[in-house]
């Protein structure tokens, strides 16, 4: 290092001539160069010259100049964009020969398309869409009315969804997203995409009647030029075209109706969106035409390629860009071939048709249900985004429904309500400001979420602490009025059933998302499943709470005939279906727990020794943000480790917690009849319960006997209720 | 940023018997070529020489390089420090080379540096791997590590990340672990550098 520097030193021996910053009253400049000379004389190998805050992160930001893993400056090919365009990297029109100049545009347009998508998976836009030359430069394409009216709408789209994402903004996942600078996003004349690309969409539609029109009627078209002079290819070339530029305007409109308030656009989205669909099946169906010799020899596996023709586009340049991503190191981006580009915007298709298609549910239980069902299909950035800002915009639900309103609907109390003073207190605005928050967490990728959700715990458990307090304080206010109740000490009593019922949620989520997210090992299932168990049981009994106050709340307040009155009564004494379905888990997870305690005490197997710590460690680590929040009261590795020490199969065998959740699976089936997601999770649930229970059975007979039975768990039919499987090894 | 990697490849397998194999705590400048050479062989993660001195200039008694027959087949580069409320152990690399995996030399490396860490009063260790990588996650798993979180995307190739974690048990809670008593003390033979000294020297006015 000492010799680098000794170099260094010597270059810059010459004090500049001409100082941009002149000599001051209390400044001058002086030539530093013998002193760093004589240091780096006594620098010896392995020693530094550093300021006093130099940690591990300035270490980690430091770079080695010209090594090009590390070196974001270090030029590539151009040292300039301009230098780029001199050297005839993008050239304008692409070829003078129109046949190629089309087919060259067609390859920038399915290249734009692989970029796109690379960029919302993860990548920066610098380096992906704006790799493209012709996009850097707005006006050198105007000219080319086909590539300039599709760079104009790729501009405008990508500056729609930065700010999507950049307004749902709730942590570092869109850093990278959503970096712009230095990007001309704000072209101008790019908001008059949508009219440049009808006109030249318009054009072609002219060009490709023309040529497939019979001779005799050619003569009447004459006067429109064709898109090129290969007659052969006309048809092809136009209908490739026409489906590229269609999909971008379609996309364009479905993202900007989708933006409409309150979800008033969705309607006019889902058109756009299904035309979307519709023109990325002709996309695809163009390849075969592109491939078909269009471009004569192209060497590059068709299935990694960025185009539907297989050659390499022209103007793009990566590294032109490369520079804007410091201070990171310049990253090696893999382009998505077109393919997987195609896929990925099918399936963006499909998530943004899911929001718009959704029903806008005022209740509180039905938004949560959707986001939950909605995640399950894995929706990229962009997709979530929208769903956070239809979900939570201007601090109403949907931008429309107060959040305290939709509280005191979810905790069951009476319409009147909602516009009760109370919701002044400061602890329902914080309470409102919690919900909006667990909304917009709801909305982020599973590994995010579960690590906000553990966080947001404690401040559920301080709201309950506060209700709490405040319902004690109103009791003793209220107590000398003779009123049969007062209408504060209600509220507060069911909103506090209520947050605690939602706490407790929230602790089942976290619970469930980390096998999603694959972060227990099958030695933890056992304390996980207990944890689980013992979550569930409290959220069935608020749950309960609140459903059996909500419909004395009904019964009283209609008065009805005395014969209904005690029809409902019957009904009440049979527990609620939502409860039974709660029940389900429950007895699913108190199941898997004896289980796999059985296992661990009678075959000794999937224990966990360890040489640095115990069993007991782990259970605090994995449950501290609940252990931290009191989520249950009372419940600690003691307690786990009294209700199952003792499990053994005989004992399983008799109280058999499968047939149990299986029976109850079978029994309220027919209450949900009319909601088929909660249909098919029955399913599953029964099946679950049911192979697990010949499981159980099985290793009661011949468990103790057979040492070579092995049993391991799987999730093939559930996302986080496991399947023993049994087999003789 | 850091990485492990000690997948079970089945590649061409050196012949070698483990007490062959010959453990030394990091001893100057002549091992650090040795471990950037391996380190930039067989993890992605572009890291400056900085980096690398950063680690084994503050802890050098925290890294650990493993030979066989003088040849340099892998190494554990680490750190410790307080981490808000607790003081923490942190591996940062961890690299055994293919023909050598498979066969303990990885478990034994991080041991050593585990081992030291708890003598200093770490309460916990912690370091992330990537989800695919089972081999390492086997390892720290063998180890009681618990998988804490799921970093999205960490890695700059886009790979979500494990984030691993280990806690030792409070003392007095558990007074008797087996691997303390049975510690090996003849293994230890680095030298100790008083924490929070800095050994670069420091010539900024």
């Amino acid at each position: 290092m000492s010799g680098r520097d000794t170099q260094e030193a010597a270059m810059n021996r010459q004090v500049p001539e001409h100082n941009s910053i002149p000599s001051g009253e209390n400044t001058v400049w002086a030539d530093v160069s013998p002193l760093l000379e004589a240091a780096c004389k006594e620098l010896r190998d392995g020693e530094l010259i550093h300021g006093d805050n130099f940690n591990l992160f300035a270490a980690m930001s430091a770079l080695e100049i010209m090594d090009p893993k590390m070196d974001s400056g270090i030029v590539c090919k151009y040292y300039s964009l301009d230098e780029a365009i001199e050297d005839g990297a993008a050239p304008v029109p692409i070829s003078h020969d129109k046949t190629i100049d089309i087919q060259s545009t067609i390859d920038i347009m399915d290249h734009l398309l692989a970029c796109e998508a690379t960029w919302h998976s993860g990548h920066s836009l610098a380096q992906t869409v704006f790799s493209c030359i012709y996009l850097l430069r707005p006006d050198r394409t105007s000219s080319h009315a086909i590539l300039h009216s599709y760079c104009r709408v790729i501009r405008a789209t990508c500056k729609a969804v930065v700010s999507v994402v950049s307004d749902a903004r709730t942590h570092e996942e869109e850093d990278v997203f959503t970096m712009t600078y230095g990007l001309p996003l704000n072209g101008n004349g790019d908001e008059k995409c949508l009219s440049m690309l009808n006109a030249v969409e318009e054009t072609i539609s002219r060009q490709l009647r023309a040529c497939k029109a019979p001779s005799s009627k050619r003569r009447v078209l004459e006067d429109i030029e064709p898109l090129q002079h290969n007659l052969d290819l006309e048809e092809g070339f136009c209908k490739a075209l026409l489906c590229r530029l269609r999909f971008r305007k379609h996309f364009f409109q479905a993202l900007s109706c989708m933006r409409r308030p309150q979800g008033r656009g969705f309607e006019l989205a889902r058109k756009h969106i299904a035309s979307c669909v519709s023109e990325l099946g002709f996309i695809l169906k163009s390849a075969e035409f592109l491939r078909s010799g269009a471009c004569g020899t192209c060497e590059d596996g068709i299935e990694d390629s960025t185009t539907a023709s297989g050659c390499s586009p022209i103007g793009f340049d990566a590294s032109l860009n490369s520079r804007l991503s410091a201070p990171t190191p310049p990253r090696a981006i893999k382009i998505l071939s077109w393919k997987k580009a195609v896929e990925y915007f099918v399936k963006l298709l499909h998530d943004l048709d899911a929001i718009c298609s959704y029903p806008l549910d005022p209740s509180l239980e039905g938004v949560l249900r959707f986001v939950v069902q909605f995640q399950k299909s894995k929706p990229d950035l962009v997709a979530r985004a929208h769903l956070q800002l239809l979900l939570v915009q201007d601090g109403k639900l949907y931008g429309r429904d107060p959040i305290f309103a939709v509280i005191t609907k979810a905790a069951g109390l009476p319409e009147l309500t909602k516009n009760h003073d109370i919701q002044k207190n400061e602890y329902i605005v914080q309470l409102v400001q919690l919900v909006i928050n667990m909304l917009k967490i709801l909305c982020t990728n599973a590994a995010w979420q579960r690590r906000k959700l553990g966080k947001i715990l404690q401040d559920w458990r301080v709201i309950c602490v506060q209700l709490e307090i405040a319902l004690r304080n109103e009791i003793g206010e209220v107590s000398s009025i003779l009123d049969d109740e007062n209408m504060s000490v209600k509220m507060l009593r069911y909103i506090l059933n209520w947050v605690e019922e939602q706490t407790y949620w929230i602790a089942s989520r976290f619970l469930m998302l980390g096998f999603e997210l694959d972060l227990y090992s099958p030695n933890e299932y056992c304390m996980v499943y207990w944890y689980l168990y013992v979550v569930l049981i409290k959220l069935a009994e608020k749950a309960h709470i609140r459903i059996t106050a909500t419909n004395g709340t009904v019964k009283r307040k209609g008065g009805k005939k005395k014969k209904d009155c005690l029809k409902e009564v019957a009904k009440e004494s049979r527990i609620p279906p939502a409860i039974l379905f709660l029940q389900c888990y429950v007895c699913l997870a108190e199941g898997l727990t004896m289980l796999l305690a059985a296992l661990r005490n009678e075959l000794m197997v999937l224990q966990s020794s360890s040489p640095f710590n115990t069993e007991r460690e782990r259970f605090i680590q994995h449950f501290e943000l609940l252990q931290k929040a009191c989520v249950p009261d009372h419940v600690s590795y003691p307690s786990f480790m009294e209700s199952t020490t003792y499990a053994q199969f005989s004992t399983l065998a008799m109280y058999n917690y499968f047939k149990e959740a299986q029976r109850i699976a079978k029994e309220i089936k027919s209450s949900f009849s009319n909601d088929p997601d909660k249909l098919a999770e029955l399913k599953r649930l029964e099946q679950i319960a049911e192979h697990n229970g010949v499981a159980l059975n099985l290793i009661c007979r011949v468990g103790a006997l057979d040492p070579s039975l092995k049993v391991t768990f799987e999730f093939s039919h559930h996302p986080f209720f496991a399947t023993a499987v049994v087999k003789r090894s | 940023m850091e990485q492990q990697k000690n997948e079970a490849v089945t590649t061409t397998k050196a012949e070698f018997d483990p007490s062959e194999i010959e453990y030394v705590s990091y001893g100057g400048e002549h091992h650090l070529p040795l471990i950037m050479n391996l380190v930039d062989q067989e993890l992605s993660e572009p890291y400056s020489i900085f980096t690398y001195r950063y680690f084994v200039y503050l802890w050098p008694h925290l890294s650990f390089l493993a030979f066989h027959k003088g040849k340099c087949v892998g190494t554990v580069v680490c750190k410790m420090g307080d981490h808000r409320t607790t003081y923490r152990g942190y591996i940062a690399m961890l690299v055994v080379i293919k023909p050598y995996r498979g066969r303990g030399i990885a478990t034994e490396l991080v041991t050593r540096s585990i081992k030291v860490m708890m003598e200093s009063g770490c309460e916990e260790v912690t370091l992330e791997a990537e989800v695919t990588n089972k081999g390492a996650l086997a390892l720290y798993g063998r180890l009681g590590f618990i998988r804490a979180k799921r970093l999205f995307r960490y890695y700059l190739n886009g790979v979500d990340a494990f984030r691993l974690k280990l806690m030792f048990p409070c003392p007095g809670i558990h007074p008797s672990l087996s691997m303390m008593a049975d510690r090996d003390e003849s293994q230890m033979h680095h030298e100790h550098i008083a924490s929070g000294e800095c050994p670069e020297s420091h010539r900024c006015s």
